[in-house]
């Protein structure tokens, strides 16, 4: 019979739930449980209604018999299985400390009701946490490991996966030989099995110490055998998770999957995994993404096991679920950062629209992975240059995405447009009409310094061999002083973004190193201030190269430049700040400064004579003199020019 | 020409290979089989697997206590889970929805396509009863939110409604929908979901024994002829025929 018959109208059980007979309070909370459960409507109607709290004082209330308690704690779980606020208003309502409470109760059913619906609430990440390092805490939950009811056990090593997090809590389960007792769980029930590899992950987790301590001397064959042999299980959750323990171990401890020898075998059962419904099916994508990302070895022997082919099989099944499309995404994103091969195959099997279309998902994070996976994508030299991308189907959503209410995505679609910028030149006109520039240089005054750094970014790829009308058009909307600002921005990464794109606003014509001295100079004095104060290495090196573009130019730049690296005689010498650079134990900042060096002494400029002199006086002639044997092969071949074009004058003078 | 020759040997070790097929008497192979030791202990765990599994409760009561046999798993489940199991064979869904619920909140609550299936039964029950009013209502008010969760249940969903638009639903398209096998699909979902939420398989061993039993009889086929197992009810040696 429908509920909203015979009396079942949810309005009037919550009602009955506050009745002062006790047998019409059982019954009401009977129906209310057999409602709620698998039904997330109901569930939301019931929690408006104020549901909750009055189930809650039933829990609470010492009065309360054995089926009273049994279908309370039952209707609290089901309210905090799989509505996050469901949870909260549990948690909100008190009935925590009361479910605790009668996980001591003398009947079995109702530990076993209290149990599971704890467990519930701990699966979600607003329930509260335990702290192993406070003695109770732990007594607590070792009383709990050492129950012989399953269900106590399983809610107890569910609440170590949500609340072990630090080294040290680690350590304390750990050495109260908490390790052993969840091997133990992994020869018991399916739940306990799966519950116990998820504490595990939380106490192996970043913690290579412990694991090596575990592992012993066989390096874990005998201790983490049984895990290994859990990627074989029947149950694909069982596998999934034992995948996700075996990966924390070998990201903390990456010669233990060696010894173990499980890292080919992952691949395989993650992508297996992929094919199955339901939770395990919708993790195993963030599982796989989440092993091979950044690991090429890692992506080519995915690639192998036609991942790519079976992602996109997938991608294109109609009405994926919004966690699963999202996982789906990422994984793809992940294998494709790197290897062409897997962005070729991606192309082959005709998805880009796919892709193309979950930009306009409603899904927050749907969105922002369709624009981690175009990023991916979009890494490819071939495309690029074919000029794949650059059309109006790619570039309208993801500039319309710049705008998204949420930051993430507006970060997450400044990747891909960074990519394709680097194609600006021949197609220019495209990204003027999409109105690209203008939404980007609005995204590079945000106060969020995550939107921010990714504009500077893809403003930087924009200027990459942009002509003059180009440079003119993002300028005109950049304005130097913000530019100027961003220089000397508070984050070091964007200082360093900025100064590339300075760097590429002022390559190619004496015209664009003008844009230096413009407005009295701005650019090139907060570049200077870097080049002198900066602590950070890539500012250092990203500084010189701007100062060596300047320093291209004509006799006034190069003098300008002078200026900036040798300190006036009058201010009493010192080691001049291109020295330092030129002494720095990084290569790269070496071969910076000497290209500024060979720029300055250029034999074609009239004034160089006299740079030289000044460069000898202020003792970098002899700085660089001493790097003729430079290990580095380019800082030797630049120092040689430089020095060539000094005997040169030297020559000349005598 | 020495091709030929080549491929005509061939031809002929094949031959001798099937003609000569090892021959086992029936004697020598009852002697093998009884170097064979089996432990009486697991007989009867395998027994108790089969009634337990399949659901004999008293039958596992009984050869509990006459063999001693501990059943792995709490027999008073047994009883819950064949009530279940029971009610739904009987279109009585929402009393087996309520008692999944008493054994075990968290099953429905996380199968979503177990509970989906429930309920669609549920709906299929009430057109069964000609309750059109009532099963209209239902299926807007209990299922139709769960198909908007889940594009499969929402074509599942449409197919059930589409039992109300025919006048003879015996012989409609969807038809299948009401027949009794229906019912006993969704019973044994309904079964195999609470005996995993017991830990327990949700098939028997006994079976799966004799299909490997099968297997390793065909394979032996190819090497050997012996007495073949071909009844399995009787479980009788046959002669091996040559």
């Amino acid at each position: 019979m429908p509920a909203s018959a015979a009396g079942n109208r949810p309005e009037e059980l919550c009602e009955r739930l506050a009745s002062v007979d006790s047998g019409v309070r059982l019954k009401a909370l009977r129906e209310i449980k057999n409602q709620i459960i698998g039904n997330r409507t109901k569930k939301l109607t019931y929690i408006k209604l104020g549901a909750v709290p009055r189930v809650a004082a039933i829990v609470g209330d010492d009065d309360s018999d054995a089926p009273l308690f049994v279908q309370s704690a039952a209707a609290l779980g089901s309210f905090a299985c799989g509505v996050d606020i469901g949870v909260k208003t549990v948690l909100k309502s008190g009935a925590f400390p009361h479910l605790i409470r009668i996980l001591s109760n003398q009947d079995e059913k109702v530990v076993d009701a209290s149990a599971r619906s704890l467990r519930m609430i701990f699966q979600s990440k607003l329930a509260p946490k335990y702290d192993f390092l406070n003695r109770k805490d732990m007594d607590f939950i070792l009383s709990l490991l050492n129950s012989v009811n399953e269900n106590v056990t399983e809610l107890a090593a569910s609440i170590i996966a949500h609340s072990c997090q630090t080294g040290g809590e680690q350590k304390a389960l750990s050495d109260e030989g908490v390790l052993q007792k969840l091997m133990n769980l992994l020869t018991g029930s399916i739940n306990q099995r799966d519950a116990s590899l998820d504490a595990f992950a939380a106490i192996f987790r970043n913690n290579s110490e412990l694991i090596s301590k575990f592992a012993g001397f066989d390096n874990g064959r005998k201790t983490l055998g049984p895990v290994v042999e859990l990627l074989k299980d029947k149950y694909p959750r069982t596998r999934l998770l034992a995948s996700v323990c075996l990966i924390v171990i070998g990201q903390a401890s990456p010669c233990h999957l060696e010894e173990l020898g499980v890292k080919t075998k992952l691949i395989p059962v993650l992508v297996e995994l992929l094919e199955e419904p339901g939770q395990p099916g919708d993790d195993a994508p963030f599982t796989l993404a989440n092993f091979v990302a950044g690991k090429e070895e890692l992506q080519k022997l995915a690639f192998d096991a036609n991942a790519v082919e079976k992602l996109c099989k997938f991608l294109r099944k109609t009405a994926v679920q919004p966690k699963r499309f999202e996982g789906l995404l990422l994984a793809l994103s992940e294998l494709c950062s790197k290897l062409e091969i897997c962005r070729n195959q991606f192309h082959q099997l005709q998805v880009l629209h796919i892709v193309i279309d979950a930009l306009k998902h409603d899904s927050t994070e749907v969105r922002s992975a369709a624009c981690y996976c175009l990023r991916s994508i979009t890494r490819s030299v071939k495309s690029l240059s074919a000029g794949d991308f650059t059309n109006e189907t790619i570039l309208v959503p993801l500039v319309q995405l710049l705008r998204d209410p949420s930051t993430s995505v507006q970060v997450a679609a400044l990747g891909p447009l960074s990519n394709i910028a680097v194609d600006f030149t021949p197609r220019k006109a495209i990204f003027v009409q999409c109105g690209i520039v203008k939404e980007i240089i609005q995204l590079s005054k945000s106060m969020d310094s995550a939107p921010r750094l990714n504009a500077v970014w893809a403003l930087r790829n924009l200027m990459f061999l942009s002509d003059k009308m180009g440079k003119e058009s993002i300028l005109i909307e950049l304005t130097l002083s913000t530019l100027a600002s961003l220089i000397c921005d508070s984050e070091v990464s964007i200082q360093e973004q900025a100064l590339g794109l300075v760097c590429n606003l002022l390559d190619g014509s004496i015209d664009s190193i003008e844009y230096a001295f413009a407005e009295d100079g701005k650019i090139i004095k907060a570049v200077a201030r870097q080049v002198k104060n900066a602590t950070n290495l890539e500012v250092c090196i990203q500084g010189m190269y701007v100062l060596s573009n300047i320093a291209a130019g004509n006799e006034l730049h190069k003098e300008a430049v002078m200026d900036h690296i040798i300190p006036p005689v009058s201010s009493g010498g010192g080691t001049p700040i291109i020295t330092s650079h030129l002494r720095s134990s990084d290569s790269r900042l070496r071969t910076a400064s000497t290209w500024c060096i060979v720029n300055l002494t250029h034999p074609t400029s009239t004034d160089a004579s006299d740079r030289i002199a000044r460069l000898r006086n202020a003792g970098v002639i002899g700085q660089i003199k001493s790097m003729v044997n430079d290990p580095c092969l380019d800082v030797k071949f630049r120092v040689r020019t430089a020095l060539e074009q000094c005997t040169t004058f030297g020559n000349a003078a005598s | 020409m020495s091709l030929f020759w080549f491929v005509v040997g061939q031809l002929a070790s094949t031959e001798t290979m099937s003609t000569s097929k090892k021959v086992i008497t029936r004697e020598e192979w009852e002697k093998k089989l009884n170097d064979v030791k089996i432990r009486k202990e697991d007989m009867n765990k395998l027994v108790m697997n089969f009634l337990v599994t399949e659901g004999y409760v008293e039958a596992a009561e009984k050869f509990r206590m006459e063999s001693g046999t501990e059943p792995d798993i709490d027999l008073a489940t047994i009883t819950d889970r064949m009530a279940v199991k029971k009610a739904v064979q009987s279109g009585n869904v929402e009393d087996a929805i309520e008692k999944v619920n008493d054994l075990n909140p968290e099953i429905l609550d996380t199968n979503p396509q177990l509970f989906f299936h429930l309920q669609q039964q549920r709906l299929i029950e009430l057109i069964r009863n000609g309750k059109v009013e009532e099963a209209l209502e239902f299926a807007q008010e209990e299922l139709a939110p769960r198909g908007e969760e889940n594009q499969s249940f929402l074509e599942e969903l449409e197919r059930t409604v589409a039992l109300l638009a025919f006048e003879d639903v015996s012989n409609c398209p969807v038809g299948d929908l009401l027949d009794i096998s229906q019912r006993l699909k969704t019973a044994s979902e309904v079964n195999a979901a609470i005996l995993t939420s017991q830990s327990h398989e949700k098939d028997p061993k006994l079976p799966s024994l004799l299909k490997m039993l099968i297997w390793a009889q065909n394979q032996l086929d190819e090497k050997a002829a012996y007495p073949r197992i071909n009844d399995l009810s009787t479980a009788a040696l046959e002669d091996p025929s040559i």
